[in-house]
């Protein structure tokens, strides 16, 4: 079966909500994105570059992110940038982390008391 | 030791379309990722490289996996068919002119040479993507062939240049 587009509730996997979140303060080539990924996670994720193209090729065609031309635009330096629809995804995730997070640290403050 | 060469060979496992597209980049990115790691220390650059390989290793197999299961439709987001692109050189009127009249019924000959035309075109620029300069250099000699077939082969059908 050919697959088709990925559903709205699914959960992003983190590589793919590290590389939305780099992209959601401007557009970024490659290796800017791997350097941008291992500050946003302090040091814990080093992303190969096999698993950053893979998961640019993925994004591209759900159109979360997009090609961007820029002056210095060469074959190793492809920028990519977020689109209205990776925001919206970007932001439906962090919402449902906070949901996540609110609720786990109510458990965990039931406990304490 | 410098593995960017190495690193080039065996970018070519990945499917040819992602290659076109992704290779040169995942190079580049490679190239300063290592020099980064290299001015690190040893333990710091074994570590990097035995990472790139365990990563290329299991993404591979997952690329052609995408490749063979992913409908065209949603494939040509992230990798354009590249048929349907203008190719460098060829101004925009005559190309949109040619696929026009590549709409109305072409004789099997016409088509054949079309197809050849494109053929040599992708092998080309898939040469010159993976830096294969006599291999380019091979498909644009046979390009300028195949083209020349065709422009002989139009005038007899009744079609334009």
């Amino acid at each position: 079966m050919l697959r088709q587009d990925v559903p709205e509730s699914k959960p992003l996997s983190e590589p793919v909500l590290l590389i939305l979140a780099s992209l959601a303060a401007g557009p970024r080539h490659g290796y800017a994105l791997m350097k941008d990924i291992e500050a946003l996670s302090n040091g814990r994720v080093r992303m190969g570059t096999g698993t950053l193209y893979g998961a640019l090729r993925r994004l591209l065609e759900e159109q979360w992110i997009e090609r961007f031309e820029q002056e210095d635009t060469s074959r190793e330096k492809q920028a990519y940038r977020l689109t209205a629809e990776g925001r919206r995804k970007l932001e439906f995730e962090v919402e449902r982390m906070k949901q996540v997070t609110r609720a786990a640290s109510a458990r965990l403050r039931t406990k304490e008391a | 030791m410098n593995l960017k060469p190495v690193y080039r060979a065996l970018l070519r496992l990945y499917p040819e379309d992602y290659r076109l597209f992704f290779a040169a980049e995942m190079l580049g990115a490679f190239g300063r990722a290592s020099e980064e790691q290299r001015a690190r220390g040893r333990l710091a650059y074994g570590r990097f490289v035995c990472v790139e390989l365990v990563v290329l290793a299991v993404n591979v197999p997952v690329e052609w996996m995408a490749k063979v299961s992913t409908s065209s439709s949603i494939r040509a987001r992230s990798l354009p068919d590249l048929r349907m692109m203008r190719p460098a050189g060829v101004p925009r009127e005559l190309w949109f002119a040619s696929a026009r009249t590549m709409s109305a019924p072409a004789p099997d000959e016409i088509e054949e040479a079309e197809q050849r035309v494109e053929f040599c075109l992708r092998r080309m620029e898939h040469a010159i993507a993976t830096h294969d300069f006599p291999g380019a250099r091979f498909y644009s000699n046979e390009d300028l062939k195949a083209r020349e077939k065709l422009r002989q082969l139009r005038p007899k059908s009744g079609l334009g240049e």
